[in-house]
């Protein structure tokens, strides 16, 4: 029988295999895997992103779970781009990814902290006194306040309740409010783009206090002057997607997928597209990668390279052969036609200012501001025309501001390029030469301090009846860059071979790049520009822009865009990526951020003149005027100290000043009314008088000091303060390792018009406050420690120039422990202000000093000379000859109903930005419906702004970007200057109003607006210059033109009329200290690089462990493995590095990558994090910024001219600090300094 | 309830733990009552608390206010939060604070402070209010961080080191898991340093997962943590 009963009819036996055996059954136990599905699981995602110092501008999900954050991932939900443009993300970087850390790490501030000394001293002050008369008991006795400011940097926190640090923070505001002036009360913010509501909360409070507003652009060296000089734009640049419009890319000293890492896809995938792209920089950088050609120029002579190539582009494209779209683009879109005169000098001629129609009889017909109008030859009728466009047109008249191909008087005009011709006269011509100038690291050639030059001149009469002789920019232009266009005369070149400037050859010596990969370059980048009208860009970075003669560089650059009509054209132009940002609805913050819907002007001050002067590093200057003065310089005195410029500019109304007055500004107005005068006119007499003093002369006198100050959304003193050992030494007067001696002790005192004092002040701040998640290094240094919400815990708004968007900040879930928002932290100190100001202040009458602003009329100030008036050279005229003076109403008992209610001006005056205004009451009105208005009190009646959302909500109503309704507007009031209909650009976009809460769902793009200079739309990526090529708006300058000649006297006194090639300058910081204190290891000398890191963005994720494992856990410079050799230096090796400005110590590492005679340290790495003691200073090792100094330049001081005129981060000194040199050596003994604080100091910090 | 014995006794080394105040310090001689009273501790931990005691109670508040954010404050080092050193940057450390957050719902504790499931005494508050059975087999759980604890401030010659010398004492026998916590790096023996900072191969499954919260986790993160910068100079 068959086995029936023995067969399952329902069940089969439990096998162990199937699928032929490709299956196995087990039975174990699976609960581990528990683990990974609950890691997926979650409460919500929240949108949110990373918000102060990187402009990825990334959109990220964070997960929450049980009110905790869990991690975080990219979101993949950006609107769509148009058919064949690759979408923009993933977006992110390992760096975001790893922040969810900071919200529960150890290295979280979690209390408000303050120095414990100090504490002791206030309670025990408070148990007796009203608030304010307790903090005067302290800062005026000697002995206290040295008791805690004198151990900064050492410890000794315990924790605050938030109540007790307002109350003593607002003390010490009104104190020196009363006492000094408000102005003695600074903030240091940057980048406000990245979270502006949390930047606009501290600028906010501080401008309705009268305080003062630092500038971050210019200081972090990101701002590229040569970007104003041009264009008259702080900077505006392609968004990243516009990389794949591009047919041939160099990315100059930019390191794209190491610092735009979510960018970087649009540079693979238009490689892809057939792109050609050639990467310049001197160490094998990460970009290099992605080079078809690499040049490796010595760092630092990247102007010699681009002058080479600019040769060889004007020799192939505009002499040998005119391409019709490159002379069309030059006669419409850039200075080149217009007439320069020429000074007689010895027989031969200088380059002097552009001619005006004020010079000419009959003013060329024109009527207003004919000293601003320049003037060109029209080729027709070969007669003097003063074309549209120019600056003179936009203010005192309208519709004539426009590069319509037209005159004044409506006439066409086709302007002339060249006077060659013929029977055209030829002059020499003197140009400066600096190469002969290097120092012995660089190479110097010999050909002559002045190169004289022939150029085709023509001879007019000016109105006063004078012969003067002229000649065009293009002209003048072709012969700087040494091109022979046989005119005869020498230092002309006809072959690429020749050694003069600016020749292949003559570059090839200066950089080592060779000749032919100059030339090729060059003319493949103008080919491909010729064939597609400009689509040849330039992606360009800090490793140009943070040298001493950065303009040389830059506008080397930017010559060779506009030489080939690159600029404005879609997938072509200037991608300058350098500590960008772009704040994109900039004109509905500006009135949050400076609250300027209650009182204007708010005081705002350039940082880099202001640390100079404060944290004193004019007092240790080696660098002289004379050094960098061309030898074609006009007559005059040029040989003044640099804080002398600085001063002669902060008095003519150039810079901004604080603090401004050695008197305190609230007791002006009581001594004008005493002396029977308006406040102006007494600012006036009393500055002649004596009366009154301008604080720049005296830095050092206490009258003069800043008193407080507020650091946030910043690690000022552990990453971005260039000459850290001086702000340790004298701002704060802590322990600090400057090795110099100042100009006193070495004999070189050199300045006229500052006081000089031969005992340094150590310590000039009262109250160092500082707003941040983590123990930072500046938080460390700080008096008062408050901490703020992450980034994951707070809304706020974030745009970029890197893509059109605009997304929120979300709090995902509530600030752990006792953090708070920047927007809650400055309402909360704001009310606790308000209640203690009673005791010294009441509604006060504020004198504000301001320098005469860019894009205002104002900015047509001097025309032709430089006149002071402290010298008697003219009238001192508020706005004109000197700063504008205006008297500000400050009500400080309702500071905070202020800061909580939008303002009347609002209303009463409008909006506006960059030259246009418009009315914007119905936004007001539609903002109180939103966010309600306030009941009672001070600000009743108007829309309230309680919250972050409020304040967000405030922005995104005000700003054309996204406010349909408002572009509209701003279009419309641009067209009343232009004369050309432009709302075209907004109007389909009328009826779109972009809300908090929709940005949350989704980012959205913003709306076009006459803020920035390209445009959003369905057909161009957002492109700079866009709206000045294809809708005719001239640039902000003084031609209205790309200005390739710079014709203010002081860029001709320091050689800078035409780019040239300068040298990096010697800062002399060696000798000092180079065999000073010997460790028996051999000391070699290396040019000082920074650039930006893998491993963080700045300072923010380096203390983070994960970051540190990818790197090398602590401090690492790198170095070549040539320079290695010579100091008998290894891979891991510990080594100190140190110049007259300080010592850091750090590990080396060694690697092919690196070009002999560099040190690469990335940027911002914190000294919190592994540093030993420095042999050299017997400190801890300071950071990247210990061993560099910052040193000014006079022609980023100029003002009241055109497009270089003052704007906050728009114009100004700037922070340089590559031309730096240090010793590097090995460290013979590593000391942790792990002891208590030396018992001595802790004596003397006591007592 | 057999918890009710040692109730006082876990909310005394719990305060101890917290940001010293006037309150705190004028609270000192309860607490030495308390934890006297119940004799849950040995006599010799009871003992080695007196010198902390004795400074609440006498030293100057800001001084120990000072040391106390120098010491938990201001260092990952000591951090008074479990999972920092037993996570650290890793994810999981959301996800284990979410789990332990739960616990204590199941325990019908809800935290009202505002501060992280893993906050020591805010955990030591927890076991206040659960059986000692329960609350010792809890604390062996986390015996191996306390006692990284113990001993990290022992080597700072802080007397805060006494207070988890106390908690570790009433989870009883914690030696093994102490001892096999002592790093075992010898800085000269290259080879054996290698080993120590392999790399091991991720791999799934049940064999080769490593609980969250071991002392084998544990071990990994203070390899990381003890990473002496200064070798490899030589």
């Amino acid at each position: 029988m068959s086995h029936f009963l023995d067969r399952l009819a329902f069940f089969k036996k439990n096998v162990d295999q199937f699928s032929n055996g490709h299956g196995v059954v087990t039975n174990e136990d699976r609960s581990w895997e528990e683990g990974y599905r609950k890691r997926w699981q979650h409460d919500k995602i929240v949108r949110s992103t990373h918000g102060v110092n990187c402009t990825g501008s990334c959109s990220w999900k964070i997960y929450v779970k049980g009110g905790i954050v869990t991690w975080e991932t990219q979101q993949t939900d950006y609107p769509r781009t148009r058919p064949d443009l690759p979408n923009h993300e993933p977006r992110g970087c390992a760096r975001g990814a790893s922040y969810s850390w900071y919200l529960y790490s150890g290295a979280r501030v979690k209390y408000p902290m303050i120095r414990g000394r100090l504490l002791r001293c206030w309670r025990a002050a408070r148990a007796e006194m009203t608030p304010v008369a307790a903090w005067a008991s302290i800062v005026e006795d000697e002995a206290k306040r040295k008791s805690y400011t004198s151990i900064r940097g050492h410890g000794g926190f315990v924790r605050a309740t938030w109540d007790e640090v307002n109350e003593l923070i607002a003390a010490a505001n009104a104190y020196t409010a009363r006492k000094h002036g408000p102005d003695r009360v600074i903030g240091f913010s940057p980048i406000p783009a990245m979270s502006m509501v949390s930047y606009a909360a501290g600028s906010r409070y501080l401008s309705l206090l009268g305080g003062v507003c630092m500038s971050f652009y210019d200081w972090y060296c990101d701002l590229p002057p040569a970007s104003p000089q041009t264009w008259g734009e702080q900077t505006d640049v392609p968004e990243s997607a516009d990389w794949y419009n591009a047919g041939f890319i160099i990315v100059w000293g930019s390191n794209v997928p190491q610092t735009r890492t979510p960018d970087a896809h649009f540079y693979t995938e238009v490689r892809y597209k057939g792109a050609k792209s050639a990467v310049v920089s001197p160490d094998y950088a990460e970009a290099t990668k992605f080079a078809d050609i690499w040049l490796n120029p010595k760092q630092g002579t990247d102007a010699a390279l681009a002058l080479a190539m600019g040769h060889v582009i004007l020799r192939e494209y505009h002499l040998d052969r005119q391409v019709a779209y490159f002379d069309d683009y030059a006669r419409r879109y850039s200075d080149r036609p217009f007439l320069v005169r020429l000074a007689e000098r010895d027989g031969r001629f200088v380059p002097e200012r552009l001619l005006r129609a004020s010079e000419i009889a009959g003013c060329l017909g024109e009527s207003n501001n004919p000293d601003w109008k320049t003037v060109a030859i029209d080729e027709a009728t070969d007669a003097l025309v003063a074309p549209r466009g120019s600056i003179g047109y936009r203010w005192g008249e309208s519709a004539k501001w426009n590069l319509e191909e037209k005159d004044g008087q409506g006439r066409e005009t086709r302007l002339k390029l060249t006077l060659a011709g013929d029977g055209a006269e030829i002059a020499a011509v003197d140009f400066p030469y600096f190469g002969g100038r290097a120092t012995e690291h660089f190479v110097a050639t010999q050909h002559g301090e002045i190169l004289t030059r022939n150029v085709p001149v023509r001879m007019i009469e000016t109105a006063d009846g004078k012969q003067v002789k002229v000649a065009t920019v293009n002209d003048l232009l072709m012969a700087n860059y040494g091109l022979d266009r046989g005119f005869g005369g020498e230092n002309v070149a006809s072959s690429y071979d020749d050694d003069a400037p600016f020749t292949p050859a003559w570059a090839e010596r200066i950089t080592g790049v060779k000749r032919d990969a100059i030339i090729t370059v060059a003319r493949e980048f103008a080919t491909n520009a010729e064939k597609t009208n400009g689509r040849s860009m330039i992606i360009i970075g800090a490793g140009m822009n943070h040298w001493y003669h950065m303009d040389m560089g830059y506008r080397g650059v930017i010559n060779l865009l506009v030489f080939c009509g690159a600029i404005g054209q879609s997938g072509g132009g200037w991608s300058h990526y350098v500590g960008q940002e772009k704040l994109r609805p900039q004109t509905g913050w500006t009135p949050l951020a400076f609250a300027l819907d209650w009182a204007r002007p708010p005081r705002h001050q350039n940082s880099t003149s202001f640390f100079y002067a404060h944290t004193d590093q004019w007092r240790y200057e080696t660098l002289t005027a004379a050094e960098i003065l061309s030898p074609t310089a006009p007559e005059g005195d040029w040989s003044q100290s640099f804080i002398d410029y600085n001063v002669r500019a902060e008095r003519m109304g150039w810079l901004p000043s604080a603090p401004q007055l050695k008197q305190n500004p609230l007791d002006i107005a009581k001594r004008a009314q005493a002396a029977g005068l308006e406040p102006r006119d007494y600012v006036v007499k009393a500055l002649q008088s004596g009366e009154l003093e301008l604080a720049c002369h005296d830095p050092d006198d206490p009258a003069n000091w800043p008193r407080n100050m507020f650091v946030w959304r910043s690690n000022l003193l552990g990453s971005s303060g260039k000459g850290h050992e001086y702000f340790l030494k004298h701002l704060l007067g802590a322990t600090h390792g400057v090795m110099g001696k100042d100009l006193g002790a070495e004999g070189a005192v050199r300045n006229k018009e500052v006081v000089w004092r031969d005992e340094a002040p150590e310590g000039k701040l009262d109250l160092l406050v500082t707003l941040d998640f983590r123990m930072s290094t500046t938080c460390v240094y700080s008096d008062i420690v408050l901490p703020t919400a992450t980034w994951y815990e707070k809304n706020d708004l974030n745009t970029s120039d890197m893509h059109p968007f605009i997304h929120p900040l979300s709090a995902a879930v509530d600030p752990a422990w006792e953090a708070r928002s920047d927007w809650d932290i400055y309402k909360g100190l704001a009310k606790s202000f308000s209640e203690i100001a009673p005791e010294v202040l009441g509604v006060e009458k504020d004198v504000v000093l301001t320098p005469i602003q860019h894009d205002t009329p104002g900015e047509i100030a001097q025309a032709f000379d430089v006149a002071d008036w402290k010298r008697g050279e003219i009238e001192p005229i508020p706005g004109r000859t000197m700063p504008a003076i205006s008297v500000v109403t400050r009500d400080y008992p309702n500071l905070h109903a202020r800061f909580t209610a939008l303002g009347p001006l609002m209303t009463e005056i409008g909006n506006g930005g960059k030259g246009i205004a418009w009315k914007t009451a119905h936004e007001v009105e539609a903002l109180g419906a939103l966010n309600g208005v306030h009941a009672d009190g001070a600000a009743k009646g108007l829309p309230k702004i309680e919250t972050d959302i409020d304040a967000s909500e405030v922005i995104l109503m005000l700003a054309p970007e996204t406010n349909g309704e408002v572009a509209v507007k701003a279009w419309q009031a641009l067209a009343k200057a232009t004369g050309r209909d432009h709302a075209h650009l907004a109007i389909p976009k009328e009826d779109e109003k972009i809300r908090f809460r929709d940005i949350q769902a989704q980012p959205r793009k913003i709306i076009s607006s006459p803020t920035w200079s390209g445009i959003e739309s369905e057909k161009v990526c957002y492109s700079a210059g866009y709206t000045n090529v294809h809708e005719l708006i001239p640039w902000r300058t003084l031609t209205g033109r790309q200005q390739l000649y710079q014709d203010h006297l002081w860029m001709r006194a320091f050689g800078e009329g035409f780019v040239t090639w300068k040298p990096p300058v010697d800062l002399k910081t060696i000798p000092g200290v180079k065999g000073l204190r010997p460790n028996g290891h051999k000391e070699i000398v290396l040019n000082f690089l920074t650039p930006h890191q893998k491993w963080g963005i700045h300072s923010t994720y380096t203390d983070n462990l994960l970051m540190l494992t990818l790197n090398r856990g602590g401090p690492v410079v790198w170095i070549s493995e040539t320079d290695a050799k010579v100091a008998g230096l290894v891979d891991n090796d510990w080594v100190e590095v140190f110049n007259i400005n300080g010592a850091l110590t750090a590990r080396v590492v060694v690697s092919q990558r690196i070009k002999p005679g560099m040190m690469l340290m990335y940027h911002a790495q914190e000294k919190i994090i592994n540093t030993p003691g420095s042999e050299m200073t017997g400190n801890r090792g300071g950071i990247h910024n210990s061993v560099t100094r910052t040193v000014l330049k006079p022609t980023h001081m100029i003002g009241g001219y055109a497009q270089q005129s003052y704007g906050f981060n728009y114009y100004g000194t700037v922070g340089s600090n590559r031309d730096e040199f240090i010793v590097v050596r090995k460290m013979a003994t590593i000391d942790w300094l792990e002891g208590p604080l030396p018992s001595e100091a802790l004596k003397e910090a006591a007592e | 309830m057999t918890g009710q014995a040692s109730s006082r006794t876990f909310r005394a080394l719990s305060v101890l733990l917290t940001y010293p105040t006037a309150e705190l310090a004028a609270a000192v001689p309860e607490i030495d009552a308390a934890i006297k009273h119940e004799g849950l501790l040995s006599p010799e931990a009871a003992q080695r608390l007196q010198p902390l005691l004795a400074e609440l109670r006498a030293m100057d508040l800001y001084d120990l206010q000072e040391r106390y954010v120098a010491l938990f404050d201001k260092t990952r080092r000591h951090a008074l939060h479990l999972f920092e050193h037993i996570h650290g940057e890793s994810r999981d450390r959301g996800q284990a604070m979410v789990d332990l957050a739960a616990h204590y719902e199941r325990g019908g504790l809800l935290i009202a402070a505002n501060e992280l499931p893993d906050f020591i005494p805010l955990f030591l508050e927890f076991l206040s209010a659960r059986p000692l059975d329960e609350a010792r087999s809890l604390l062996k759980e986390t015996a191996h961080i306390l006692s990284l604890l113990e001993e990290r401030l022992a080597q700072r010659n802080a007397d805060y080191a006494a207070v988890f010398t106390a908690i570790l004492s009433i989870a009883g026998d914690v030696s093994a898991i102490a001892d096999g916590m002592q790093a075992s790096d010898e800085p000269d023996d290259l080879s054996a340093l290698d080993a120590a900072w392999e790399e091991t191969a991720v791999t799934f499954g049940p064999e080769n997962a490593i609980d969250g919260c071991s002392a084998d986790r544990l071990r990994i993160q203070m390899r990381a943590a003890n990473r002496d910068a200064r070798r490899g100079a030589a």
